[in-house]
């Protein structure tokens, strides 16, 4: 059934996650409609080494938000009546440039806030690190990356010197014999990823470490490999453990820890306290499947004669007040193992969001400037403002990090406006009535997007601005591997892009410097700003991008070479020489476990673990508006335990009610066995009272930013007898009752 | 600045110099530390696991903090205490002021009173000890020679020495005076359970008999006799017959001892407010465990004390009445797991002879003899009180993790006896025909076990042609061995039904794309 693309198809990849499987577009009008209605765009899969043709339901129908009736083609302002209503764009852009003058008149240019989005092109990204430093002026710019990578962000930064997700090909994980997946339930985050594993899962060294059996879990049934269930918020203790079965068992590469590492000797003592039997009483994992999982990444070691071993973290890890501590814990088990720097090893994080990886290199972070330059450092504000004609002095310096940003909104001294870009932070912020009431707080919401958001909803000002399939750009991969998005179909009528916004509000706001509206452009003044920073695309541009065949995407660093020297090839794989740090070795970094921030006690004595579904992406503005997925889950359910459930009388589908220190919400219950009796999980993207960030804490790492959305104590009661919830039946991802295909929902 | 002055830099002692500096800051302390040992601090409780050959002494370290509020005096002896010149005098004749002291001197181990024990150096020849890393190197050592030895008390620390013992090669007696091992931790049942396990260690027990004797030739240990007449023939004694609180100190000073260091909620001595105690030198209210996780948790609180903004109105008035918050979710203070190759023994508050008579318990066991299992459960109020496990696996650490964190129990407390987490076989073995209908086959793209028998019916013969026509296999491809079987499955007619024929297998524009947005193939499909 293969079907030859026409000339008219567009190479492409996905608009969701990080995986970017690559996509072919087809425009309508070339294949015959189908009649199921008006789609404006077919998508095929295409060959790539990551995702090898395949989707998911996500990418397959990922052409239906493009169509949503929902779609906002028009700008809307809050009328006096308090309602959203349609206007021009000058005169949306008037209006907001005049309440910008005003308030920083007032109050300064802090006083407006930027939020931006690791859903955003490097170029989006980019501008809008710009846009805040020099148009806006301010230093108060964070985005919803802070709740996605900033612990595996700050904990390779500090560790390996550098912070590319995964700093090689993903392809390099099918010749290992151990893979440590570490709160990654990457099965369903990101299917077509899965195939990567069937090596090693047939050598039985898939370790998967997870407080639920997740469909990730399972995939180490059948000698596949083994599952440690830990409590959650105990991630750290699992991995000091395993540390500690290895210095003593001596089953790490002396030679490698002598030439690459240094900090062994602190890591060693601070193991020294966490002796598998002792970790078992904190972690619930039992002290033997310890030792077991240890031993067993030993044996895949190369220092011992096996094939190589990765170890990856996940948000389940890293979404915690002590996510750094436990990402550098991860990368210290990789350096005891003498992983990272070794063909066919390594560690990694596996990034979240579609341009995660991108999105946080180019200045959206609140200490940063493009190409992983730090704020505060007068070499790279000189070199960067150099590329922006600007006055090194004018930039601005450090801004506070997302949760501190959004809990400083409308209070004294804090922002007044904020923009946000590519987020929906009333779904996906931690805490999140509290946000709803900063957000109330504002003199000035403005929101782009181009659908009708939880967030949008709440602003003054609505953008409507282009999505994927409607605009070119660059993307970076979980791999670090830059990708090009490209634009198959033209926006509604009315629909402008963001780079056209900020050149507007850049106009009108009287901003020094080039603002331009080409994505090519901005490109390669983003490569000119990165050259020299540790992200270095200075040997990229979109040109090169669509000359080669895009088996060759470019892997950053890729530098622009040196006048009569040939092209820089990218970078694969870091770490083969040398770590970039001051003294060219990995820095092992002591840890230790403290626990989470809202533990358990009799008011609350369970814990609230939150994730994802297969069918939706982050806060579901996307996905909740494509029929096959939206029915599939058309809320989100509390998973329990039957103990559990027994124990609160609840049976399958009757509402329960979840209630910590923040908020409750009353959600169906889903009654599983693989989730440990003392822990309930639901996913989190749904909006309104369906919102369970109304509940989590917004605790944070003290060293990323991060917030603890992963735990925190919740209460669980019945909350009625009588309600069955009606988008349950029939709509069992495992098939176990009454489900249906809900691709055939809409036949 | 208030000079604090720590004696003892073992597990506690030095774990309370890092709480205290870390949590100190405003820098209100400057330390000092005094350890009689010259070595750094280390793990002590993973002594027997060097006795076992599997760890070696470098592995045992711990961390001590690089501070410049803190003074460490490592191998000399405090000799004296003087409160009311608030002074400490060492061995080496130094003398340490103190505006606060905390005594973290541990314990000694007990030597009973046997004859032939001791000579007049001290031990005889072949007896040791097992409390500091020099017993625990004179035991490797003594094992070079030794064939057999003889372990006396069947603690934790027995247990473990014998066990550790057992695996390099010696021929092991563990003598027992109580009618239980570990009889603090374990009743007779359970006792039992352990002591067949032990026998299948080659370890061989003498339960409920005392010793009378330690039978010494030319200054050597020869054997140990028994109450009941039993020569028990050894070349190395291990003494595991408890601690002492080292409290000779304190009781020098004048400072209230009992078995330990008596102090109050807040650890402080009642005698003296500037004086604290903690670890196993100490006698708490709840009285001491002889556990560390006791100890660190003691250490916990008393640094969060020291440090909090309110200490210094209490400490000036001499009150010292501000009783710091005990940790409502730790209760992990008295949970004791034995760490002994071949042995799971797990056991947590009420248990063994630590029982109690309340009425509002319920006590629940799984006896399981021939698989050397024994697990029982005392609930109380919904909640976890106690637990013994011995050959239970994982349902230890599942308990471990209920009594600590104090999550309800299921309302069948039974429950706790076995696994709520084993996973549950799923049809591994069944095929994809034997599921029904309504189950999904590609989880990557929802598509149920129907809507592929659907897809066959409507002629698709391929896996790339249900592909096509579903979608399945089109995610991370695990389920193209279950498309297969369908394909088999469905595609041989039964005896006798109509079928379409194979050469019309290639599905229609329409079939393939009834009810779908898009077209569904990848482009490399089938290429």
């Amino acid at each position: 059934m293969t079907r030859p693309v026409g000339a008219t198809s567009v190479p492409t990849h996905c608009p969701y996650c990080a995986l970017q499987c690559a996509q072919s577009l087809r425009p309508a009008g070339v294949a015959a409609d189908n009649g199921t209605g008006p789609t404006t765009v077919e998508v095929h899969g295409r060959d790539f080494p990551t995702n090898r043709g395949g989707l998911c339901q996500k990418g397959w129908t990922s052409a239906a938000v493009l169509e949503s009736p929902e779609r906002l083609t028009t700008p809307l302002v809050r009328d006096p009546g308090g309602r959203l209503v349609e206007t021009s764009w000058d005169a949306a852009l008037d209006l907001v440039a005049g309440q910008l003058l005003r308030i920083r008149a007032e109050d300064g240019p802090d006083a407006v806030a930027v939020f931006g989005g690791g859903g955003l092109t490097n170029e989006k990204a980019y501008q809008l690190g710009k846009f805040a430093r020099v148009a806006l002026g301010t230093a108060n710019i964070d985005y919803n990356g802070r709740f996605c990578m900033s612990s595996a962000a700050a904990a390779a930064n500090r560790s390996l010197g550098v912070d590319r997700g995964l700093p090689f090909p993903l392809t390099d994980l099918a010749a290992a014999d151990a893979v440590l997946l570490l709160g990654s339930n990457l099965a369903e985050t990101m299917p077509p990823s899965v195939a990567h594993l069937s090596g090693v899962r047939e050598r039985g060294g898939l370790v998967v470490v997870d407080p639920r059996r997740s469909a990730t879990a399972d995939l180490t049934e059948d000698g596949r490999g083994l599952h440690l269930q830990p409590v959650p918020g105990t991630d750290l203790v699992v991995l000091l453990a395993l540390v500690h079965v290895l210095l003593t068992e001596h089953l790490v590469d002396a030679a490698y820890l002598d030439e690459r590492t240094e900090g062994l000797e602190e890591v060693r003592r601070r193991c020294a306290l966490w002796w598998p039997e002792r970790a078992e009483q904190v972690c619930g994992v039992p002290a033997d499947d310890l030792r077991a999982a240890a031993r067993l990444l030993a044996a895949a070691s190369p220092s011992r004669g096996g094939r190589g071993a990765f170890v990856l973290t996940g948000r389940g890890v890293e979404q915690s007040r002590q996510g750094t501590a436990t990402v550098s814990a991860a990368i210290n088990l990789a350096l005891v193992l003498g992983l990272p720097g070794r063909v066919g090893s390594g560690y990694g994080a596996i990034t979240g969001q579609g341009n995660g990886q991108g999105g946080r290199e180019h200045g959206q972070k609140s200490d940063q400037l493009p190409g992983y330059r730090m704020i505060d450092d007068p070499a790279a504000r000189e070199h960067v403002a150099g590329v922006w004609g600007v006055d090194p002095a004018s930039l601005p310096g450090r801004g506070r990090p997302a949760v501190e940003l959004l809990d400083s909104l409308g209070t004294e001294g804090g922002p007044r406006a904020l923009f946000v870009h590519g987020s929906n932070l009333r779904v996906s912020a931690p805490n999140g009535h509290h946000v709803a009431a900063r957000l109330d707080a504002l003199d000035l919401l403005v929101v782009c997007d181009f659908v009708p958001s939880e967030t949008a909803l709440l602003a003054d000002v609505v953008l409507p601005v282009t999505q994927w399939a409607e605009e070119e750009g660059t993307m970076t991969s979980l791999e670090g591997r830059i990708l090009r998005r490209r634009k198959a179909i033209d926006p509604p009528a009315g629909v402008r892009s963001e780079l056209w916004v900020w050149a507007q509000l850049a106009a009108r706001l009287g901003a020094q410097g080039v603002w331009d509206t080409d994505p090519g452009l901005v490109f390669d003044e983003l490569a000119r700003a990165s050259r020299g920073g540790r992200a270095d695309y200075s040997g990229v541009s979109h040109a090169r991008l669509d000359r080669e065949d895009d088996s060759a995407a470019v892997w950053w660093p890729c530098p622009a070479p040196a006048p009569g020297e040939s092209e820089h090839p990218g970078t694969p794989r870091l770490f083969l020489d040398r770590f970039p740090t001051p003294s060219g070795r990995a820095r092992m970094v002591a840890t230790d476990h403290l626990g989470p921030a809202d533990d358990l006690r009799p008011e609350a004595p369970l814990y609230l673990v939150t994730g994802r579904v297969l069918q939706h992406y982050q806060s579901g503005a996307q996905t909740r508006r494509v029929d096959p997925l939206a029915s599939a889950f058309r809320g989100p359910y509390a998973e329990l335990h039957p103990l559990l459930a027994a124990r609160l009388g609840v049976v399958e589908g009757q509402r329960v009610r979840l209630a910590t220190s923040r908020g409750a919400v009353s959600v169906p219950a889903r009654v599983t066995d693989t989730i440990r009796p003392d822990t309930v999980f639901v996913p989190f993207h749904w909006g309104g009272t369906d919102s369970i960030n109304r509940l989590t804490t917004d605790a944070t790492d003290p060293l990323s930013g991060m917030p603890e959305f992963k735990v925190c104590a919740v209460d669980v009661t019945a909350a009625s007898r009588h309600s069955p919830a009606p988008h349950l039946v029939g709509s069992r991802p495992d098939g176990s009752s009454a489900p249906r295909n809900p691709l055939e929902v809409k036949a | 600045m208030t000079r604090l002055v720590v004696i003892g830099n073992g597990m506690v002692g030095a774990r309370f110099v890092e709480d205290v500096l870390s949590a100190d800051t405003a820098g209100r302390y400057d330390v000092t530390v005094i350890g009689s040992e010259g070595c750094e601090p280390y793990n002590r409780v993973l002594l027997s696991e060097v006795v076992a050959g599997k760890h070696d002494f470098s592995a045992l370290t711990l961390p001590t903090p690089d501070s410049p509020r803190l003074t460490v005096l490592r191998g000399t002896h405090a000799v004296r205490l003087d409160r009311e010149d608030r002074h400490v005098e060492t061995a080496d004749g130094a003398r340490v002021r103190y505006d606060r002291l905390v005594l973290a001197t541990g314990s000694d181990a007990r030597v009973p009173g046997l004859t032939g024990l001791r000579n007049r150096e001290g031990l005889t020849s072949g007896v040791h000890a097992l409390r500091t890393i020099d017993d625990a190197r004179e035991i490797v050592a003594a094992t070079l020679n030794a064939r057999r030895a003889v372990v006396l008390g069947a603690g934790v620390l027995g247990m473990e020495a014998a066990c550790g013992l057992a695996r390099r090669g010696v021929a092991v007696t563990v003598v027992h005076p109580a009618a239980a091992l570990m009889e603090r931790q374990l009743d007779e049942d359970a006792s039992r359970v352990v002591e067949s396990a032990m026998t299948g260690l080659g370890i061989d027990q003498r339960v409920g008999r005392g010793a009378v004797e330690a039978l010494v030739a030319h200054g050597r240990l020869t054997g140990l006799l028994l109450d009941d007449g039993e020569v028990v023939p050894a070349e190395l004694l291990v003494l595991a017959t408890g601690t002492v609180p080292s409290t000779a100190l304190a009781a020098d000073a004048g400072l209230a001892v009992d078995r330990g260091v008596v102090v109050g909620d807040d650890l402080s001595s009642p005698t003296d407010h500037r004086v604290a105690a903690l670890g196993d030198c100490a006698q708490p209210p709840e009285g001491g465990s002889g556990l560390v996780a006791q100890g660190w948790e003691q250490s916990r609180r008393l640094a969060a004390r020291l440090c909090s903004p309110a200490l210094s109105a209490t400490f000036a008035s001499g009150s010292a009445k501000a009783v710091p918050d005990r940790d409502p979710t730790s209760n992990v203070s008295d949970v004791v797991r034995l760490k002994a190759h071949g042995l799971d023994v797990v056991t947590m508050g009420v248990c063994g002879s630590q029982r109690t008579d309340d009425p509002a318990q319920r006590t629940l066991h799984l006896s399981d003899p021939d698989l050397g299992r024994h697990v029982e459960v005392v609930v109380s109020g919904g909640l976890l009180v106690g637990a013994t496990c011995v050959g239970a696996g994982p349902v230890a650490a599942e308990l471990v993790t209920t009594y600590t964190r104090r999550t309800p129990v299921p309302s069948d407390p039974a429950h706790l006896l076995i696994s709520a987490l084993t996973p549950q076989p799923r049809g591994a073995t069944g095929s994809v025909a034997d599921l029904p209908d309504d189950a999904t086959v590609c989880r990557c793209n929802g598509v149920s076990k129907a809507a592929i028998v659907s897809c066959v019916h409507d002629g698709a013969a391929t896996v790339d042609q249900v592909a096509a026509g579903t979608r399945a296999t089109t995610g991370c491809g695990g389920c193209v061995d279950d498309v297969c079987a369908l394909l088999a499955a469905v595609s041989t007619p039964a005896p006798g039904e109509p079928t379409d024929s194979p050469t019309t297998s290639r599905p229609r524009e329409d079939d393939v794309t009834k009810g779908k947005h898009m077209i569904h193939s990848a482009e490399t499909a089938g290429s």
